[in-house]
């Protein structure tokens, strides 16, 4: 499903990721972990298309497309979503309307007639439910007043609503407590399927004990060094990166 | 003190309005008065700390003369052109008061302006009065009072339409006197439409605010793109009441709002808000002042402006809180949004605290849309035109929320689309 090939990719004239390799098939969850400043949110950034990376080497492909002049909704509409680290505060944007106008647009991509107010709070009244949210955040402006653990849960929220293949999860569990956690561990194990496949980054293991990964990549100075299955997290959180280095 | 020499037209103009027959000679020495005091005042220009950013040249170099006899409606005029047909309506036309097409609802008295100062001793200071009051008060030539007796619901909302129309340089000098009573409610609508050429209107409007009475105020400017619309107004609150304006600026090559609120009862709750849409070379100016002379009492400032090409705005507003306004509650909020590399904002906000226990904020922004706010949007697969849009109405949306009937959000959303699709030519 997402193959990257030898990425070479940094802002302005820095080089951030130096030949980065991952192949991620159907149903796999794969997790990428590393250190602060290793190179994480450019590899999500770059995967989703956000501005302001030039890539210099190597290729992203999806779905055995070369992806990285694609615009960020071209990339959404064929079906990648990131939960981001820091979901953005929009005033005055209701999150329903935002939410349904991301939903028809998608619906309308592929073809789909669009849902009227009505069909579209029927479904996302279910996908709140799984969330452990309450109906008043789709009367909210999007993010706004949120606390962390909230955001999180909304961009989950926007995840189930929009049924993307591949997942990033950017840090999502940062600034989240257990029992947040828990939620947002519960929504996306039920929401793993054989056609859609995550990418989960990450800086602890945290996370990775309520969703299992199939395989853990270790990200360092924007390389993967190390993969494994899911005890390689373990040995990381027990022993640190040095060794790897 | 800095002042600019008094445009030509004005003397022939003055002596014209006082010639005219069919204006009452008891206002003679209220107008004289307040010429004299015009031309020791001058108009300002940009020397003047109040009118730094707001260039008056147009007002002087263009020939205006004053609203004729014939400038009213060649043709039946119809009210329901202009939306909002549930409102009750006043009709000013080329500042022609058109009473035959106009509806005042029940509760409302309505008085010619004489009537009105007579009643009130010819009383016409405000506490603060600008040259362009001064102007008004010389100039008056049309407008109508409106008196709501105490405990008196107005349940439909009444709209003042005021149509400028044709190509002729007119001055028009409208002048508005609202006292709401005891315990009353009104929802008042101000719309100002037309398609004239250079027209320069420069009304007044006085309102004051009995104990517990509650007024909503609703400004729709929406006229041609030639048009200079100078607004002053003065509210004066008294206890308990309450004031809600807003003030929706789509309109004129020049337009600037003088609003002077005055918190003199306690427990008043005064809201002031603003949304102001420019492009081309318009210029928009609001400047607002809170005058806090009361303790308990709640004020808000909420202004914002969206700017495109080469369009400029203004916002200048002060909170003044006065010796012995203690347990003042006051924010003051201005944000503004360019959505192109040559618009330009002045933002000022200003706070004068002058007695202890008071909470008081403010704060001012000014940029582009945000580049992170755009990617997420984008990053749910809303194509790049569509997130801008997404995002502008969100920002607009907090000021045009504020309004509480649905009719009339509606229409302002109306005017806020067209805009926003380009389409106001």
């Amino acid at each position: 499903m997402l193959k990257i090939k030898n990425l070479h990719a940094g802002v302005d004239d820095k080089e951030i990721l130096k030949g980065l390799d991952l192949s991620i098939k159907p149903g796999e969850m794969h997790a990428v972990m590393g250190r602060n400043g290793s190179g994480k949110s450019t590899l999500s950034n770059v995967i989703t298309g956000k501005d302001g990376y030039t890539i210099t080497k190597g290729d992203i492909q999806y779905n055995n497309e070369s992806i990285i002049d694609w615009a960020p909704e071209k990339r959404a509409l064929a079906g990648i979503f990131m939960s981001f680290q820091y979901p953005v505060i929009m005033p005055g944007v209701n999150n329903t309307y935002f939410l349904k106008a991301a939903l028809n647009t998608k619906r309308k991509h592929s073809g789909k007639k669009e849902l009227d107010a009505a069909e579209f709070l029927k479904i996302v009244k279910n996908k709140l439910n799984e969330l452990d949210m309450d109906t008043s955040y789709l009367q909210r402006a999007v993010n706004e007043g949120f606390s962390g653990g909230e955001k999180k849960r909304n961009e989950i929220l926007q995840m189930l609503t929009l049924e993307p293949e591949l997942v990033i999860m950017d840090e999502t569990d940062s600034g989240l407590d257990i029992d947040a956690l828990k939620i947002i561990a519960n929504g996306v194990n039920k929401f793993r399927d054989p056609e859609r496949s995550f990418l989960v980054i990450t800086h602890y293991q945290r996370l990775l004990r309520y969703i299992e990964p199939d395989v853990v990549h270790v990200l360092i100075d924007g390389k993967i060094v190390r993969s494994g299955d899911k005890e390689l997290a373990s040995e990381l959180e027990e022993k640190g990166y040095q060794w790897l280095e | 003190m800095a002042r600019i020499m008094m445009p030509n037209y004005l003397q022939t103009e003055f002596d014209k309005i006082l010639d005219r027959e069919y204006f009452s000679k008891e206002v003679h020495p209220l107008r004289k008065k307040a010429y004299d005091n015009l031309l020791r005042k001058g108009l300002p220009n940009k020397k003047c700390e109040d009118w730094r950013f707001t260039d008056l040249s147009a007002i002087r170099a263009g020939d205006f003369r004053i609203s004729e006899i014939g400038d009213g409606p060649k043709k039946d005029i119809r009210v329901s052109d202009h939306g909002l047909e549930s409102l009750d309506t006043i009709v000013i036309y080329n500042g022609h008061f058109q009473k035959n097409i106009s509806s005042v609802p029940e509760g409302i008295t309505l008085l010619s302006n004489i009537d009105y100062m007579k009643n009130n001793g010819w009383s016409v200071e405000q506490p603060e009065m600008t040259s362009f009051d001064l102007l008004n008060s010389a100039f008056m030539d049309s407008g109508v009072s409106l008196v709501i007796k105490e405990k008196t619901n107005i349940e439909v909302p009444l709209r003042i339409l005021f149509i400028c129309s044709g190509n002729d340089n007119i001055m028009i000098t409208p002048r508005i006197h609202l006292d709401l009573g005891e315990s009353s409610s009104l929802t008042l609508v101000e719309q100002h439409e037309g398609n004239c050429d250079e027209y320069f209107y420069n009304g007044s409007m006085i309102v004051n605010i009995e104990d517990d009475a509650s007024l909503d105020h609703v400004r729709i400017q929406n006229n041609s793109k030639k048009t200079i619309n100078m607004c002053n107004l003065h509210v004066q609150q008294n206890s308990r009441s309450n004031y809600s304006f807003s003030q929706f600026a789509f309109g004129g090559i020049l337009g600037r709002i003088n609003l002077n609120a005055n918190l003199i009862g306690e427990g008043v709750n005064c809201s002031l808000n603003g949304l102001s849409l420019s492009n081309d070379k318009q210029h928009s100016d609001a400047h607002v002042i809170t005058n806090h002379h009361a303790a308990h009492c709640t004020s808000s400032q909420n202004f914002k402006s969206i700017l495109k090409d080469r369009s400029s705005g203004v916002f200048n507003g002060r909170s003044i809180v006065h010796e012995g306004a203690e347990k003042t509650d006051s924010s003051q909020s201005n944000n503004n949004l360019l959505l192109s590399q040559d618009a330009l904002m002045n933002s000022n906000p200003q706070l004068e605290i002058y007695t202890d226990d008071v909470k008081c904020s403010h704060g001012s922004t000014t940029g582009a849309l945000e580049s992170d706010a755009l990617f997420y949007v984008q990053s749910r697969g809303i194509d790049e035109t569509s997130a801008r849009e997404l995002l502008v109405r969100g920002f607009a949306s907090e000021i045009i929320d504020m309004i509480r009937d649905n009719e009339i959000r509606d229409h302002v959303i109306g005017h806020f689309d067209t805009w926003l699709n380009g389409n106001d030519q």
